[in-house]
């Protein structure tokens, strides 16, 4: 179902979804990032992309995984504490970031479902943005399979047709938020049809950046795990984390117990974002590192995304946002990396 | 909402025997679950915590056919073994799995099982051990080669000694010490001194990542075939069911794919472990 929001009336139709949080690009300076926002007009869908991916809506940095504490006799009591989110909706998401979800889809689902990702993953409702220019010089979505305006993973897509969206319901659950505010909406002419066709055909020719026969990569990689490659870019790498902490796609974690009080016992038990860049992510208690390099910690990296992810899931672990090459402060590059690989002879 | 998989069990230790003393302690605990009951293969692992402290993988010890209590043999290492190293008798235990796959004793019947251990490295091939102990009839010979640093780093030393009575057992020491009349030197040449026979055999072999390396080594010196050889790796883990991303070798989650491997499935992984 297809239907036309004039932009004055996207403030109006937030304040509709009563019951819902409104989770919303929102600029802080110069940077934009996700917020909960409360009044529509904080709400900047002209944003170039935003630092940090939506993914703490539904993953968050850290988060209580259980409590516990002793009873009177000194037996220690655990209670586990599972997020009860509000139904949440995540306006103007970038097609790379839902994209990313379906690839957590795959690593919190599976055999074993992780609780605390899918009790807030099934109150989210996602309305994407096209990306009608690119959002970032190095988004490169096209070479890992998706699109400026991929659908994957959302439930509403809305294309900028400069004084209103053209809104396409894609799931039940974004039939249900249209209707929720049905007379704001109207069917598109056949110019406005027109229109966002032709704008979602030209917004891949927009993208500067790509890697050429990726397809190449992930069979050549399995074979690449003593390659001398790994030193020579991991080099420069000051092991901050920020690529993976800015992924939309990376997943690892940690868990750690923290005390408030030792006696009586009380306390909680967390879980943390966590990396494969750090030192410690691998170290035994008996000092081994089974990584204990930096070149061992990029291969990683790359391997996971490339390489097992694509064995394990049959998708790249990657959706091409860009966000690991232009934060990275020394100019780690991965789509250089990638190219290397696959040119290494 | 199915069962949390991160919620662990209350589990509550029965009995504590100190194996070995000093700057590497290790310690025996036999624990039994508070709520229901918990089945396991030879070679899985649990993850035990102590609340406030944190979680740690570790090995179950006790043979599945032992329905009475689970066992760990733990060193003393890190926050979390330091602080079970403490508990008592009496004291509960966090505990949830079983994690991992499990050595293929099924595909072993009839043959010649032969045990290489090191150190702390006995504890994660001890419930093979004795669940091929209870169901002797099923196997041929059974050999034991075991090392430790020095006599009292030595876990088990009473069921060694009962052990001896059943199978061929050598023991080791890396050094020199007074009043040790059996083999000083590292593992995988004590493997090369005894010479355990490859016919109809299988080597199952746990230790230091070091040790293992060597003693896989000298299991091919010897005439082992790959798929003669198993082991069972370690990494660092968190989770215990493959998300966390951590322990993985190549394309496998250790805690979930591994922990035991026999080497022809192993020398084709990244040796990163």
């Amino acid at each position: 179902m297809d239907m036309i929001l004039q932009k004055k009336s996207l403030a109006p139709w937030l304040e509709r979804l009563e019951g819902y949080d409104i989770y919303a690009p929102v600029r802080q300076d110069d940077i934009w990032n996700y917020a909960h926002v409360t009044d529509g007009r904080d709400i900047d869908l002209g944003y170039p992309n935003t630092v940090q991916s939506p993914k703490p809506i539904i993953f968050p940095q850290c988060e209580t995984i259980l409590e516990f504490s002793a009873s009177e006799d000194g037996t220690p009591v655990m209670r586990e504490v599972i997020p009860e989110p509000n139904p949440f909706v995540v306006l103007g998401m970038r097609p790379c970031d839902a994209r990313a979800l379906t690839l957590y889809d795959k690593v919190f689902g599976g055999d074993i479902k992780d609780p605390y990702y899918w009790k807030r993953r099934e109150k989210g409702i996602l309305v994407g943005l096209a990306c009608t220019v690119p959002p970032s010089p190095n988004c490169f979505c096209p070479t890992v399979d998706g699109s400026p305006c991929s659908t994957d993973g959302l439930d509403i897509l809305l294309t900028d047709l400069e004084d209103r969206y053209y809104v396409e319901s894609l799931t039940k659950k974004g039939e249900n938020l249209l209707n929720d505010a049905k007379t704001l909406f109207k069917a598109p002419t056949a110019a406005e049809n027109k229109a966002a066709a032709r704008i979602k055909s030209e917004s891949e020719k927009k993208i500067n950046r790509q890697v050429r026969q990726l397809a190449e990569v992930p069979p050549k990689l399995a074979g690449m795990f003593d390659a001398s490659l790994w030193d020579e870019e991991a080099m420069s790498c000051l092991r901050c984390g920020i690529c993976t902490y800015l992924c939309p796609t990376c997943h690892c974690f940690d868990i750690a117990d923290e005390l408030s009080s030792s006696s009586p016992l009380k306390g909680r038990r967390i879980r943390n974002w966590d990396t494969c860049q750090f030192p410690d992510f691998t170290m035994h208690s008996s000092g081994h590192n089974p990584r204990p390099d930096k070149a061992s910690r990029l291969r990683q990296r790359i391997l996971h995304k490339f390489h097992y992810f694509v064995v394990n899931h049959e998708a790249y672990q990657c959706t091409g946002c860009g966000r690991c090459i232009s934060l990275c402060p020394v100019g780690i590059d991965i789509i250089e990396v990638l190219d290397k690989v696959r040119d290494y002879a | 909402m199915p069962e949390n998989p991160y919620l662990p069990k209350l589990s509550k230790i029965i009995e504590v025997k100190q194996e070995a003393d000093g700057p590497r302690a290790i310690k025996t605990f036999r624990t039994q679950f508070v709520e229901d009951g918990f089945t396991h293969e030879c070679g899985q692992c649990a993850m035990l915590s102590v609340l406030g402290k944190g979680e740690c993988m570790i090995s179950i010890s006790s043979t599945p056919l032992e329905k009475e209590y689970l066992q760990f043999s733990i060193l003393k290492m890190g926050r979390v073994t330091s602080a079970i190293h403490d508990m008592k008798p009496g004291d509960l235990l966090g505990l949830r799995g079983p994690y991992g796959n499990s050595f293929p004793l099924q595909q072993w019947k009839g043959k010649n099982l032969i045990f290489i251990g090191g150190g702390i490295g006995l504890a994660p091939i001890w419930s093979v051990l004795q669940t091929a102990r209870r169901t002797r009839a099923q196997y041929g010979d059974i050999t034991l080669l075991y090392g430790a640093r020095t006599s009292a780093d030595i876990v088990y030393k009473d069921e060694l000694q009962e052990l001896k009575k059943e199978m061929t057992v050598h023991l080791s020491v890396d050094q020199e010490e007074p009043g040790w009349e059996e083999f000083v030197g590292f593992v995988p040449v004590n493997l090369l001194d005894k010479k355990p026979s490859p016919g109809n055999a299988i080597a199952i072999t746990c230790g230091p990542p070091i040790m293992i390396k060597f003693v896989i080594a000298n299991l091919e010196a010897l005439g082992f075939k790959d798929e003669q050889i198993y082991t069972t790796v370690e990494n660092k883990m968190k989770c215990g069911i493959g998300k966390c991303g951590r322990c993985n070798i190549g394309l496998h989650y250790v805690c979930k794919d591994g922990p035991v491997y026999s080497w022809a499935e192993l020398r084709r992984m990244p040796q990163e472990y």
